[in-house]
């Protein structure tokens, strides 16, 4: 099917952008495209106006400073996963990359238009969510800032307002000590998570856990925080024990659907092993742990 | 009433101003606006990879994509391949290697599986079976062919690694090449790719694309 008529805008600056979102009444932002184009086409999305900020040059970067990893809007898939620096430092995104989709469609999708999408089965609000990161938006007041954790609503509902555009994602550069990771249960390449866990884990010079951050991709109406998991890991020192046990508080925190991937006992027990082995790859990543954890 | 914008593509080398409304699909503007219909649409829904095409030396999926988006982009589609040096004026090697290894079954997916081919062996040039795996990862093949379609593509690395030496003595390396493949020739099993392909020896490799997900 083709998409119904719209009218088409190229904004070539992020204040463009958002004079447009604010003088237009019925407009969808286009980005990578990738979930878009087929709600475009199929009609699920009929908007009068597409804003297509893929001429926003300005938001083409993936960059680390002092402080923060940054990813601009129109920062692919692809580009986090070819980047040295992600390679070299940040597991849980080198780990969720290469397992979006397929390489076709990472050359083209943003990873800020997945977390935009805010698809409960998306991978990055687990990462984004697991680091404490951030979301930069821009409205018509200004930048401001939304922590990962205050962002994701409902399925495909976020905190933006309606007039702001979604510039960057940011994460913390990591501690001295610290690791993540992120694994993924799908049936095949190409599919959305049946379930997901992402974790992060900063250890201190003693090798206590300092701060442990973990995300779940596709058991809640949104991606979410294994807080209770979270709090049972922290001041502890890692071990296959406490990660086990924190394996089953992530599971009984979530709350999966059955379907026909599975119910959601199966789903349940699929998060605690997910996020066992999410912790020890982190745990490992971070230093001070001599052997990957077993489960 | 429609607004139309004029866009720019270079495509296979040849530079083509076309009209085309904001809506217009990438492969719709290949297929219709530039007759290339060697670019497949199979799904509608950016799960297949038959309207693979490169963008910018990018394999991307040319339905995801408003033609609009592309303007100024240097494509690639299938119809290019036969005009690159290394095929020598005849099949470029990845389509000699879907000939020779029986890559194609109904066809259809051909297109795509060669542009996903060409984009991984231009980036790595000897890849290993979950390389190729990986790069057509996002193509279905409904006939389930896929053992062949990675002969396929092993072919072609094979092909133009030693194709150097093919131009130096004329080009009897190919057919050195497609004998000393020769268990792979036109045998009952490769042939049709059928049910009682699969159920031979090597037939748990996974042919059919459930079984085929993931390999890292």
């Amino acid at each position: 099917m083709k998409a119904a008529q719209f009218e088409q805008h190229e904004p070539e600056t992020v204040e463009e952008a958002v004079s447009l979102l604010e003088s237009l009444d019925d407009r969808a932002i286009l980005a990578g495209g990738q979930s878009m184009v087929p709600m475009l086409r199929f009609r699920l999305a009929v908007p009068e106006t597409v804003i297509d900020i893929n001429q926003i040059d300005a938001l083409d970067y993936l960059e680390e400073d002092n402080d923060w990893l940054r990813i601009g809007a129109l920062a692919r898939h692809a580009d986090v996963e070819h980047a040295d620096v992600i390679q070299e430092k940040y597991g849980s995104f080198a780990d969720a990359a290469p397992l979006v989709a397929d390489p076709q469609i990472r050359n083209r999708g943003t990873v800020a238009g997945a977390v935009a999408q805010a698809d409960p089965k998306g991978d990055w609000g687990s990462v984004l969510l697991a680091h404490e990161g951030e979301v930069v938006a821009h409205g018509p007041d200004g930048e401001r800032t939304i922590p990962a954790d205050e962002f994701f609503l409902l399925p495909y509902d976020t905190t933006l307002d309606e007039n702001e555009l979604l510039t960057e994602l940011r994460v913390p550069t990591p501690a001295a000590h610290e690791g993540s990771a992120y694994h993924k249960l799908k049936r095949k390449v190409g599919d959305y998570a049946m379930a997901g866990s992402a974790a992060r884990l900063v250890l201190d010079d003693d090798g206590r856990i300092e701060r442990a951050g973990i995300g779940l991709t596709a058991v809640d109406i949104t991606n979410v925080r294994a807080t209770d998991a979270e709090d049972h890991l922290e001041g502890e020192r890692p071990g296959s024990d406490l990660f086990k046990r924190a394996g089953e508080l992530a599971a009984e925190q979530s709350n999966p659907e059955s379907d026909e991937h599975g119910d959601a006992g199966y789903k349940e027990r699929m998060v605690n092993v997910l996020t066992q082995r999410a912790l020890g790859d982190a745990a490992e990543r971070a230093g001070l742990v001599k052997r990957r954890v077993t489960q | 009433m429609t607004d139309t914008r004029e866009i720019t593509l270079t495509v296979n080398g040849t530079e083509h101003t076309i009209e085309v409304e904001p809506r217009q699909l990438l492969v719709h503007a290949i297929r219709e606006e530039l007759d290339l219909t060697g670019t497949h649409i199979g799904c509608d829904t950016g799960n297949c990879g038959a309207c693979t095409v490169l963008r910018d030396g990018e394999p991307i999926k040319s339905c995801l994509m408003f033609a609009t988006q592309a303007d100024g982009s240097d494509l690639m589609t299938v119809e290019g391949m036969e005009d690159l040096p290394e095929a020598g004026g005849e099949l470029h090697p990845l389509q000699e290697g879907f000939r020779e290894e029986h890559g194609l079954q109904c066809g259809y997916c051909t297109p795509g599986m060669i542009m996903a081919g060409k984009a991984l062996l231009d980036e790595n040039p000897n890849p290993s079976e979950a390389d190729i795996r990986e790069a057509i990862s996002g193509n279905l093949c409904r006939c389930t062919g896929y053992q062949n379609i990675v002969r396929s593509i092993e072919y072609a690395a094979e092909e133009l690694e030693h194709g150097e030496i093919a131009a130096a003595d004329g080009g009897v390396a190919i057919d050195a090449d497609a004998n000393a493949d020769g268990e792979f020739d036109c045998g009952v099993e490769n042939c049709c790719g059928g049910p009682a392909a699969e159920g031979d020896g090597d037939g748990d490799r996974g042919s059919d694309p459930a079984s085929r997900g993931e390999r890292r």
